[in-house]
């Protein structure tokens, strides 16, 4: 089965500003109907890609191909793209309709077609009814989506989303993401999302992109990231994890033994004798008891956290150590503060990192 | 989350302030009815006869001419540059932007008087005596201000993403300008237009060094009427500037709202 | 004076082309400024310390600082902008807070009796003054009628009349700069200090008047600056009798043909207004 041809390719793009390398020889490739996120920090270079893929930031090296197109250059009249911005933008001065309808009127699209899109972009975002309102007269969570219904009318190669969730409430948001993506998918749009926000990353893409520092650090799918993390950053920037230090004495065929302070473990990962690695797993991983088969540890319990349908217990295990475990609901056992307790988890879901400085 | 005494403290002063404020405008409007020749308030009759000698006051019409023409020029060349500058100004992209802002709404503050003379002593030193284009370059210095300060400060409250938007939509830099800025700034440039448009048709602190016998603008032929000859005719003039400044004010309120002129947001 | 709020992304340095296309931008604006009002200023500068024979002198600042009759004179223009400054305050500050909670036609109403003065000419107002307060003016008319006084009160070309002529004049471009402020005041604010135990008179000091400090600030250096420098004001309303540096630099141009003294009275009126916008500029920065 062949894939689908790549509907954005950006190569080898990187970008100054002054002294500082915001962008560092970044390539990713994306195809129709994807939906991808650009997931970092703050200054992780996140707006930036975004900004010079819509051809607001021009990069200073590099290509950028939509549509087959070389459109590096060109600047964002030409390039066919729809842009939802973290503040909506929206045209104080024209109604609702007014600004759906105003990429077509500057293309000098007939009044009719013009109208029918205006139409089907606030169907498609359930504002049909707010036509002839003012800008002024919405909530928040109504800017949002004549912003998206704006970004959509003039039917562009890419959609971009600039932050556009993070100035709604917790709930609203994460009802729109839900909702963002069912659309997007319906329409079969191709769409980058920036976000600093890993949950939104995770629910919303069809593949993450970790950034730090001018780079992508890990390209993959949501579960993929989550679980088979490539480095430290991308472990630390998604989910919640245990991370015990130590050096590497023994291994072989794709895993290493490391000496830490709560004992000796066994993880994925290929490293020198005598390098300084850090350890990590995943909270899930960890099971109350013993087990002579897997990594284990133990300790007292410094906290036990409920949140509905899970309970995260953390553990200082020692010599600065902790662990945190995540027990489902299902669980009967659920220890107590100050228990001494026992975990235990597979080595093959325990990867090793080169240990550095701080990020 | 003030007291009760406060509040009609405070009410109290401000009826008395605008009440303060509409007496002289009050007296001249109905002094322009006497019906004698001298003020005599209060009024023994009513009489429109100042009114129809407005047109024969010496050289009133030439006065009237020349601060038209000085006014309206002058605003419209000072909201060209005056905007344009405040442009550059609020997009904060230009070293020192903030104290050429200061720099170009300086002379708000400075006494008219000096500037005048400054004016006077420094158009005679370089030879720059037609009457005319002195009045409007100097005039440039009167408006020039008032437009930088409400076009500065209406910019600053503009989101310049808007235009960022505009462009992805499909305009080009020049097109997003005029598409998006210009509505949102309508307002600041209307305010401005009409300010600056008081400002040089009333001024008197610069136009006093610069008029000659031949060419004076209004306000220096109505000091002069006061000094030499003043009866109610001056009244029914200063009356008729009033209605039209009403006028004026009432189409202002209209379009932007009176309260936006006074600098609060909406 | 002016906030310009950056609505870019973060502390991204123009591209050239850009830059230059803002100082093309600026370039009308700056080259109007400083050729017509810094440069004449400048230039006026020197006439004060010109000698018609030749060389430098300050014999026009020795007389103008020297001479117990100038020094009086320059008194008398600061104690009119000090006055006048100080009563305009009291009257519109509260009269602001009253303003800010008007609603509809009333605000509207309101609103433009303090711009409508400001479009009558200082001349026309100051002669409306006149009227009012000649001894055969209306409110000596209205006083004998009404029976509270036999003679005509004698108020035109008084001290007094000038400093409510000024006052009257003025008030405008004191009121308008601090209902801008309070207008935009939150209640909140007001509000937690309540919460916190502050009293309404300790509300009031410590967080009303300093919230509304540039608006104050900017309304007393506006109008310091007007009144200390009124020509039309005085000349009509008390003439020969309280000589400003203003009359004093008219009478030294239009009649006494004296440039350069007169240039040393402008310096003079200049400097005491810089100070002001200074002094201004200085309170109304934010604090650390």
């Amino acid at each position: 089965m062949s894939e689908p041809a790549p509907h954005l390719v950006i190569s080898a793009v990187s970008k100054r500003f002054g002294a500082a390398t915001v962008l560092d020889r970044v390539d990713l490739t994306i195809r129709r109907g994807e939906l991808v996120t650009l997931l970092g920090p703050s200054g992780c270079g996140k707006t930036t890609l975004l900004r010079a893929i819509a051809g607001l930031s021009p990069p200073d090296t590099g290509t950028i191909a939509l549509a087959g197109r070389d459109v590096t250059h060109v600047p964002p009249h030409w390039r066919n793209v729809g842009v939802v911005f973290q503040s909506y933008a929206l045209f104080p001065h024209l109604t609702v309709a007014g600004n759906v309808a105003f990429g077509l009127k500057v293309r000098g699209a007939p009044k009719a077609d013009i109208d029918r899109a205006v139409q089907r972009a606030l169907a498609l975002v359930k504002l049909g009814h707010l036509g002839g309102r003012r800008i002024s007269a919405l909530s928040g969570g109504q800017q949002q989506r004549v912003a998206l219904a704006r970004a959509i009318a003039v039917e562009p190669d890419v959609l971009l989303f600039d932050e556009a969730l993070s100035a709604l409430d917790r709930k609203l948001r994460e009802e729109m993401q839900i909702e963002l993506r069912r659309l997007l998918q319906d329409v079969k749009a191709t769409a980058i999302f920036v976000t600093h926000d890993q949950d939104e990353a995770l629910t919303m893409s069809d593949r993450v992109a970790v950034m730090n520092k001018g780079r992508i650090e890990q390209l993959a799918a949501p579960r993929e990231l989550y679980a088979r993390p490539a480095s430290l950053f991308a472990l630390n920037f998604v989910g919640l994890s245990t991370r015990i230090a130590g050096q590497v004495v023994g291994g072989q065929d794709g895993m290493v033994d490391v000496v830490t302070p709560v004992g000796r473990l066994s993880a994925r990962g290929a490293f020198q004798l005598g390098a300084s690695v850090i350890v990590a797993t995943r909270p899930e991983q960890l099971r109350l008891g013993a087990d002579h088969e897997a990594n284990s540890a133990s300790g007292r319990v410094r906290s036990v956290v409920f949140q509905g349908s899970r309970t995260l217990v953390d553990v200082d295990a020692g010599a600065g150590a902790s662990l945190l475990a995540e027990l489902s609901g299902r669980e009967a056992e659920v220890p107590r503060v100050h228990d001494e307790v026992r975990f235990a988890w597979p080595a093959a879901e325990t990867f090793a990192f080169a240990a550095e400085a701080s990020p | 989350m003030m007291t009760r005494h406060a509040i009609i403290f405070c009410w109290v002063l401000a009826i008395g302030l605008a009440l303060f404020l509409l007496l002289p405008l009050v007296v001249i409007a109905a002094a322009s009815f006497s019906p004698t020749p001298v003020f005599d308030l209060p009024l023994s009759g009513a009489s429109l006869r100042w009114y129809g000698r407005i047109g024969r006051l010496d050289g009133f019409w030439p006065s009237l001419s020349l601060s038209l023409q000085i006014a309206v020029l002058s605003t419209a060349l000072s909201l060209v540059a005056g905007t344009l500058a405040a442009i550059a100004i609020a997009r904060g992209r230009l070293p020192g932007a903030t104290a050429l802002g200061t720099l170009l709404v300086s002379p708000l503050m400075m006494p008219g008087l000096v500037l005048g003379i400054a004016l006077l002593q420094y158009f005679r030193m370089i030879g720059f005596t037609a009457t005319w284009s002195a009045l409007l370059v100097a005039h440039l210095v009167v408006t020039l201000p008032y437009v930088a300060r409400t076009m500065i400060a209406g910019l600053s409250r503009f989101d310049f993403t808007l235009i960022e938007a505009a462009r992805t939509l499909g305009c080009t830099y020049a097109g997003s300008v005029i598409r998006v800025m210009v509505p949102a700034l309508a307002p600041s440039f209307l305010i401005s237009g009409l300010f600056s448009l008081l400002a040089s048709f009333d001024n008197y602190p610069v136009s006093i060094f610069l008029t000659d016998v031949r060419s004076k603008t209004l306000p220096i032929r109505m000091l002069q009427y006061i000094e030499e000859a003043p009866d109610p005719t001056l009244a029914a003039l200063s009356t008729l500037i009033l209605a039209g400044t009403l006028v004026l004010l009432l189409i202002s309120d209209r379009l932007v709202g009176l309260h936006r002129m006074a600098g609060t947001a909406d | 004076m002016t906030d310009a709020v950056l609505s870019a992304p973060v502390a991204t340095p123009a591209p050239d082309r850009e830059r230059l296309a803002a100082f093309g931008f600026v370039a009308p604006s700056l080259l109007i400024t400083a050729l017509v009002f810094v440069l004449p200023l400048a230039l006026l500068l020197g006439v004060s310390v010109l000698d018609p024979k030749g060389g430098v002198t300050s014999a026009h600042y020795a007389r103008l600082l020297g001479t117990p009759y100038y020094l009086g004179v320059i008194w008398n223009s600061l104690r009119l902008g000090l006055l006048t400054t100080l009563i305009a305050f009291l009257i519109s500050y509260p009269a602001a807070f009253a303003l800010a909670r008007a609603r509809g036609p009333l605000r509207s109403i309101l609103l433009a009796t303090l711009f409508l003065p400001l479009a009558a000419s200082v001349i026309v107002k100051a002669f409306a003054w006149t009227i009012l307060l000649r001894s055969d003016g209306l409110i000596n008319t209205v006083l004998i009628a009404a029976g509270i006084i036999e003679d005509p009160i004698r108020m035109i070309f008084t001290q007094t009349a000038l400093i409510v002529g000024a006052v009257n004049i003025f008030l405008p471009f004191m009121v308008l700069p601090i209902y801008a402020v309070v207008a935009q005041l939150d209640s909140r604010y007001a509000e937690a200090a309540a919460t916190l135990g502050a009293s309404p008179l300790v509300v009031f000091f410590r967080v009303i008047l300093p919230l509304t400090l540039p608006g104050i600030v900017a309304g007393v250096a506006l109008v310091f600056s007007l009144s200390v420098s009124a020509y039309v004001v005085p000349t009509l309303l008390i003439g020969e009798k309280y000589p400003t540096l203003a009359t004093t630099i008219a009478k030294a141009y239009l009649l006494a043909r004296e440039p350069g003294f007169g240039a040393a009275a402008g310096v003079v009126l200049l400097a005491i207004a810089i100070i002001v916008v200074a002094l201004s500029a200085l309170l109304s920065r934010e604090p650390k």
